[in-house]
């Protein structure tokens, strides 16, 4: 009996390491983290929007068409990154795509815009963070995939990347 | 030139490590002990060449190497230009070595005309750590990588890692972790030997646990104090897996410890202490894997490179296959069946001990626990706060009130009047505390109470240890009164902290517990590598004297292109105050974020206060070795 209790450490400690192999192995992306917002209606806001005098109203987005909502800034590396696939989705999927600016000057963002090109239809700007946190954004860029009656259906932290890309793209097939 | 070099004296410490394996590995006494000296003194003087190699390529900013470029930039205060060179992957795995090999010297010096198997089987087993470490470094991340075509300047570091705590936090922690690595060794050698009772390997063992822990302690302290001042949210432990990762093997280590202590006064417990000296070093180990492999996220988490994952867990599978598979075919020599007394010194140090290892096993599971949910059903859950505040607080208060009353029972049975009449002296001290404390403070809540009076239990008691002279390991003594200040401090911050978040414009002004707290002035700042906006808030008493004038700042660095906010503290032994500046403009105002923190000050006194008290006891444990 004792013998086996011996042994236990080593099963324990085996099994764990297996798991761990397991997560390594498969392709997984720990960036990947689910919203509480998934599946519900987009949260309120309002904000200015650059451009634009008008204010940013959300309750007036959002309701006859799929739309994707970035948050990014021009401080951010990855977002460079990223923005050659925002402009895929804007011009080749013609998808509507809301811009959020987040904690950024509206000159650099204007610049920024012009040398990149703009793939949004509109921009809100969220200078002190408030709609992040209504979105429960982690960190930027953070891109939210919203249908046409205004639910969440997808959410991606970090990037948007060539498989990212063909994601978002399947999605949208599927929801068209 | 630098990389070739520093390459080269990478090499040179693999080949040491290496000559030292399988020197220890061969029976031959006389010749073994020279050419270990040679083998162990090289690994230590390549490493530490390597090391300052790359200490000078960040001072002098070489940017031909990719670590100073990735790292670094030529604006960068010196001081953290020398951090910087831990505060990446890369070079933090030199210091890991580094630390390896300064214990790998320790533990050649116990050598003795005794214990020469001995501490060759130690060595042979510490050099295959070094071994696979140094080609982990060497193959995955080396940190003499070069660059080409180097670039004019680097591209900075993070900085919010720009901070004198961050600069020290690394090689403490790193000297906790790795002085378990001696343990284990001396663990894996004991077991290997089969030694029962002809040699005291638990004599050796000691001094290398009381380093670690110690230094994991105060390393641990250290790492929290940066988070509080650091990150702007008015809290000092977040549950973060990376914070995980060292408490975990802080909780073995103390386990260990006090273990050690019954084996040393009884010869029992050898098989257990066995085990945990071997499961300290190898949750160090996975701790080092789920923070750089990427299978968890974290602030802490450096350069994500799966190569470097399936590295060091395969690695930390044969270590702890190896060591396991060993401990359960050999231990069973190592068992007695001196049983226990319950109301003993020893009965209330096992009691601790199976505390520790619900805690750590508890925390454990909250940290793989979504791990493995995802492993089985694909769906991602998290674990926060609330489920370790439910589970481990409960399982701590027990431990505490043992913890307080341990040192002052005897070896041995003893009988339960005579226990009753030691401790009442402090149950009476404690008491009167307790009523002193809410007097003044007059803010109860039940979880409160518990807190300050486990605190003043362990003071109290401690004080009676000392005045009545009943234990003379005044180290210990110094510890226990530290973990007391500890709690009172963890209690008063987390359970009457105070938190405001208003929008607020200049002469603007809130009152926070007896505060008035007034915006007066914003202003903008120019620091070595970064702009700053400065809000300048004035702080009244009730009396309406100005007590201090506290500068949140946010600072943009534009090398790295980050923003940070750096919070203003005023600290005094009863309470902090502590003011975030958020965004905003002169128009709309500024969001900012008050605390309040009762006694949070005395979490890092009572951190200093356990490190002094490791640092006796190991100064009298390495006497009584030598």
């Amino acid at each position: 009996m004792q013998r086996h209790i011996l042994k236990i450490p080593f099963i324990v400690f085996f099994l764990i390491l297996l798991v761990f192999f397991y997560l390594l192995m498969i392709d997984r992306n720990p960036s990947k983290i689910p919203s509480a917002l998934l599946g519900s209606k987009v949260p309120n806001f309002e904000a200015n929007s650059l451009f634009k005098k008008d204010k940013f109203y959300s309750s007036q987005e959002f309701t006859n068409e799929i739309t994707l909502v970035n948050f990014f800034a021009t401080w951010c590396k990855p977002c460079k990154d990223e923005h050659v696939y925002i402009l895929r989705l804007s011009d080749e999927m013609g998808l509507n795509v809301i811009g959020i600016n987040y904690k950024d000057k509206a000159e650099k963002t204007t610049k920024w815009l012009k040398k990149l090109g703009n793939p949004y239809s509109k921009i809100a700007i969220d200078n002190n963070g408030q709609i992040a946190i209504d979105w429960g954004v982690y960190g930027i860029p953070e891109t939210f995939v919203v249908n046409s009656e205004g639910i969440i259906k997808y959410k991606h932290v970090g990037p948007i990347t060539k498989k990212i890309y063909k994601e978002i793209n399947l999605l949208v097939r599927g929801l068209q | 030139m630098a990389s070739t070099l520093g390459n080269i004296l990478l090499w040179l410490s693999l080949l040491f490590s290496v000559l030292q394996f399988f020197n220890s590995y061969k029976k031959d006494n006389q010749n073994t002990l020279k050419i270990n000296k040679i083998a162990v003194n090289g690994l230590l003087a390549s490493i530490l060449l390597a090391f300052f190699l790359l200490i000078y390529s960040h001072v002098i900013s070489d940017f031909t190497i990719l670590n100073v470029v990735q790292n670094s930039h030529t604006t960068k205060p010196i001081l953290y230009k020398i951090s910087g060179v831990w505060g990446n992957h890369e070079g933090s795995m030199l210091l890991w070595i580094l630390v390896l090999a300064v214990f790998n010297y320790f533990l050649f010096k116990l050598y003795n005309n005794k214990n020469t198997i001995f501490i060759s089987k130690t060595l042979e087993v510490q050099a295959f750590i070094t071994i696979g470490f140094i080609v982990f470094t060497i193959f995955t991340s080396n940190p003499f990588e070069v660059i080409f075509p180097s670039p004019e300047n680097g591209l900075g570091f993070n900085p919010v890692l720009q901070d004198p705590a961050l600069a020290i936090h690394p090689p403490l922690l790193y000297i906790g972790y790795v002085g378990f690595s001696a343990a284990f060794s001396i663990s894996v050698a004991t077991l290997k030997l089969n030694i029962v009772n002809s040699l005291p390997w638990y004599n050796y063992m000691k001094p290398f646990v009381l380093a670690a822990w110690t230094f994991l302690s105060i390393g641990i302290a250290l790492g929290s104090l940066w988070a509080y001042y650091e990150l702007g949210w008015g809290g000092w432990w977040f549950w973060d897996p990376v914070e995980n990762a060292s408490f975990m093997p802080w909780l073995l280590g103390t386990a260990l410890l006090h273990s050690l202590i019954i084996v040393e006064k009884r010869q029992s417990l050898q098989a257990w202490v066995l085990l945990l000296a071997i499961l300290a070093f190898l949750l160090s180990v996975v701790g080092t894997f789920l923070v750089r492999s990427g299978i968890l996220t974290s602030v802490h988490t450096f350069a994500l490179d799966p190569s470097r994952g399936i590295y060091i867990l395969a690695f930390t599978a044969l270590l702890g296959f190896y060591s396991l598979i060993l401990f359960g075919s050999n231990s069973k020599k190592y068992f007695n069946n001196n049983y226990f007394a319950f109301f003993s010194k020893e009965g209330a140090i096992l009691i601790n001990n199976i505390f520790m290892i619900i805690v750590c096993s508890t925390v454990f599971l909250g940290t793989i626990y979504p791990l493995l949910i995802e492993a089985i059903t694909n769906n991602k859950i998290s674990v926060g706060e609330p489920y370790y505040n439910s589970t481990v607080i409960p399982i701590l208060i027990p431990a505490i009130l043992v913890m307080g009353v341990g040192p002052i029972l005897s070896w041995g049975k003893q009988n339960k009047s005579e226990i009753t009449k030691k401790i009442f002296p402090s149950i009476f001290i404690t008491t009167i505390f307790t009523i002193i404390f809410f007097s003044i403070y007059r803010l109860i809540s039940p979880i409160g109470v518990v807190g300050i009076v486990l605190a003043f239990w362990i003071i109290s008691n401690n004080l009676v240890i000392f005045y009545k002279k009943i234990n003379r390991s005044f180290g210990m003594i110094i510890s226990h009164l530290g973990v007391g200040l500890l709690i009172l401090g963890i209690t008063g911050s987390s359970v009457w902290q105070i938190e405001k978040i208003i929008n607020m414009k200049t002469d603007a002004e809130i009152n926070i517990n007896k505060y008035k707290i007034v915006f007066d002035s914003i202003e903008e700042v120019k620091g070595p590598n970064y702009l700053a906006l400065r809000g300048n808030f004035l702080v009244y008493d009730k009396n309406k004297n100005i007590i201090t004038i506290l500068k949140p700042e946010n600072r943009f660095y534009p090398i790295t292109g980050n923003f940070t906010s750096e919070a203003s503290i005023h600290t005094n032994m009863l309470r902090d105050l502590y003011i975030v500046l958020g965004d905003g403009n002169l128009q709309k105002g500024w969001t900012v974020r008050l605390y309040y923190n009762p006694l949070v000050v005395w979490i890092w006194i009572g951190a200093l206060v356990i490190f002094l008290g490791g640092l006796i006891s190991l100064k009298n444990n390495i006497k009584k070795l030598a």
